[in-house]
């Protein structure tokens, strides 16, 4: 029920929303677009209770416990990143890494998770984290709330597909995003679950002649999949430094040729 | 969408007039390189100043590869990958596709034009058209390629091995060995550059790129008497005053190029080893030694490049030590000396060098990052580079000197014409 009233107001934001050259594209990606929406915001209902119980272990000075909900909490946020990197001041203050800033773990600004994973994983403490869980919750019900108003622009959604992959290729397969926890291959897998949702959305409204891209798209989203089932590990996975130099090579190789492919997808249908 | 099929019709004539044009000359293509570029008689020769020209062309089609014995322009880069590839037909695929984007970017063409909502075919950075600019890329295979392969393994060149530490090796894994490299030369980095993209564009999902080096030769005036010197290295040394001439057909085929002679698989025969080293220099320490000091560890003089068995003469004047047994004149442990000590028995370990220096940022002691991108082409990679490093071994240029990457592998025989692909005889020999 609540399900299709959301499909309804999407159809009316969006075609209110659309500039007129594009009007044919974006009215085939209404439903695909609804789709997603519901997708982002019961993927942000289970971050915001996730982050909760996480950051209320942090406080509650409970390591091991704050240590054993990081990386599950994190999926929902990696499966959405296209459009939480929307708001790019929440971005930095819930996802960036030490490197962003000049004196790197030690700077008095470095925020979110990743600061809450150094403590937890370098310092073996949550000496002084409480504060930044508290920040770090706030981000991420703010997010909820201007992530709920959005209305969602369809090349960013479409294009998303490619900038989850992108990101991996660039700065994530090298395993330098958890650096402390070495949990990665969670981050992986939420940003290659994020990014084929959206493919799969969208990729009815295809043409024919694309026949033979989607099979091509689809094989190397599965190859990611069955590599990464081999470091299964209970509900998640074995940490990034389990994965053989072959597989990462598997990997590299896949996601660098998803993001080649899905870099077209826009274009395929028509979205400037 | 109306655009496309026009654009690859047009293509595909300059293809046509291109391949129609150059045909009868790739046939000439080993004997005699393309005319612009042939008034060199060695590879390590420096380039002439303003005699590149964007349009000059290097046969892509030949019984070797181009890159290896054809002149050395200003600019080279070697790029390792690892190869994605499960099965012989995976196999084929790749160097098939590998074989078409080479075929094309050293013609030179039009790349495809695409719906302006799509990516752009080519990365642009030549501009709308591709021009040759003397380009080569020469491909070869590491023992880890075969090695990995039950389907591919009885068909290793007998030599090929994962290089192995020397002495004063301080080798960084992420900079050393591979499945496959490919060696890029052109006049220009941009074009060097721009064919690496193109590669890594087209073909992600089997090549997976594991180092690069690039590097550059200086261009120099031509001289009053038309004598081409060699180029120097970052020691400001002359660097290749004593490679064997490359003009000379019978001698590349008793140095570079693996035949039928040599016990070798018989899909090798037109090959060569391939042996790469990044190799730093220390070149502040180098810069506060005495003169004498660095023509003693070089054996030759540093302003003209003559031996210090004759040093007046020039730099291809051949190194005399048979007066000297003592090692007077030329220190016995001079670098020249160690590498060849002209006796009869090291003519067998002659190798061609195509060397080009590398400046790649500073160190975090604060130390300039430079060096020699080192790359060797032999008949016998035992008897060439492995026996001289050896020798090398402990020499006194090491306290200046210390490799940290590059690696053994095969240079493949020659695409033999539009219809070949690279590597074709070991694709043929691994289905009989």
């Amino acid at each position: 029920m609540a399900r299709r009233l959301l499909v309804a107001s999407s159809i009316a934001t969006l075609l209110i929303a659309g500039p007129a050259h594009a009007q044919k594209a974006t009215f085939d990606l209404v439903g695909p677009l609804a789709e997603y929406k519901i997708y982002v915001s019961e993927n942000l209902q289970q971050l915001v209770k996730d982050t909760t119980a996480f950051t209320d272990a942090v406080k509650a000075g409970d390591v091991e416990k704050a240590k054993s909900l990081f990386a599950p909490t994190r999926m929902s946020y990696e499966r959405i990143e296209p459009i939480a990197e929307l708001f790019s001041d929440l971005d930095t203050s819930i996802d960036s890494r030490a490197d962003d800033y000049e004196k790197k773990e030690q700077d008095a600004g470095f925020p979110g998770f990743h600061r809450i994973e150094y403590g937890l994983w370098e310092k073996k403490s949550t000496d002084g984290l409480a504060p930044v869980a508290d920040k770090l919750l706030a981000d991420i019900k703010e997010l909820d709330k201007r992530i709920g108003s959005l209305t969602f622009p369809p090349d960013k959604v479409v294009g998303g597909a490619a900038v989850l992959m992108e990101e991996v290729a660039a700065t994530k397969i090298s395993g330098e995003e958890d650096r402390y926890s070495h949990t990665d291959l969670w981050d992986f897998k939420g940003n290659f679950e994020g990014s084929r949702k959206i493919f799969d959305l969208v990729s009815p409204l295809l043409k024919d002649k694309d026949g033979d891209f989607i099979k091509k798209v689809t094989a190397n989203f599965e190859k990611v999949e069955t590599t990464l089932a081999k470091y299964k590990d209970g509900n998640g996975f074995q940490t990034y430094d389990k994965l053989t130099e072959a597989d990462r090579k598997v990997l590299g190789a896949a996601v660098n040729t998803l993001a080649e492919d899905l870099s077209t997808l826009r274009g395929k249908l028509g979205l400037s | 969408m109306a655009t496309l099929p026009l654009a690859n019709r047009r293509l595909l004539l300059k293809t046509m007039g291109a391949a129609t044009l150059t045909c009868p000359f790739a046939g000439m293509a080993v004997a005699s390189p393309s005319p612009s570029t042939s008034a060199h008689g060695k590879i390590t020769d420096a380039p002439i100043a303003r005699s590149a020209s964007q349009d000059d062309l290097v046969p892509f089609h030949g019984t070797h590869q181009a890159g290896i014995t054809t002149p050395r322009p200003a600019n080279g880069m070697v790029a390792a990958f690892d190869v994605i590839a499960d099965s012989l037909d995976d196999l084929e695929r790749l160097l098939r596709r590998v074989t078409e984007r080479v075929r094309f970017l050293t013609t030179g063409g039009e790349p495809p034009a695409l719906d302006p909502l799509l990516p752009p075919s080519d990365s642009g950075i030549l501009g709308p058209y591709v021009r040759p600019d003397a380009l080569t890329v020469t491909l070869a295979l590491g023992a880890s390629l075969f090695e990995d392969k039950p389907w591919l393994k009885q068909l290793k060149p007998r030599h090929l091995s994962r290089m192995t530490e020397f002495s004063n090796d301080a080798l960084i894994a992420s900079q050393c060995h591979g499945d496959l490299t490919l060696q890029f030369c052109a006049n220009m980095q941009d074009t060097t550059i721009h064919a690496l993209r193109d590669i890594v564009k087209n073909i992600p999902d089997q090549l997976v790129l594991r180092w690069k080096q690039e590097g550059n030769v200086p261009v120099i005036e031509p001289s009053r008497d038309g004598v081409v010197e060699s180029a120097r290295n970052f020691l400001g040394f002359r660097d290749g005053s004593a490679n064997p001439d490359t003009n000379d057909t019978a001698l590349m085929d008793h140095v570079v190029w693996v035949s039928d002679t040599r016990n070798e698989p018989a899909w090798a025969v037109g090959g060569s080893y391939q042996a790469v080293r990044i190799i730093r220099n220390f070149v502040e320490r180098w810069d506060r030694t005495p003169l004498n000091e660095q023509e003693q560890i070089f054996g030759r003089k540093r302003v003209t490049g003559a031996p210090l068995s004759a040093i007046d003469a020039s730099e291809f004047h051949l190194p005399d030590y048979s007066n000297d047994p003592e090692g007077n004149v030329t220190p016995l442990d001079s670098h020249i000396r160690l590498a060849n000590p002209r006796t009869p028995e090291s003519d067998e370990n002659r190798i061609l060098r195509r060397p080009f220096n590398y400046s790649n940022g500073i160190t975090k002691s604060g130390h300039l990052d430079q060096g020699l991108l080192f790359i060797a082409y032999q008949a016998d990679l035992e008897k060439g580079f492995i026996t001289v490093q050896r020798r090398l071994d402990g020499e006194p240029l090491e306290e200046y000197i210390q490799p940290v990457g590059g690696g053994y592998f095969y240079a493949v025989p020659g695409v033999k014409d539009e219809h070949d692909y690279l590597a074709s005889s070991l694709i043929g020999a691994a289905r009989a």
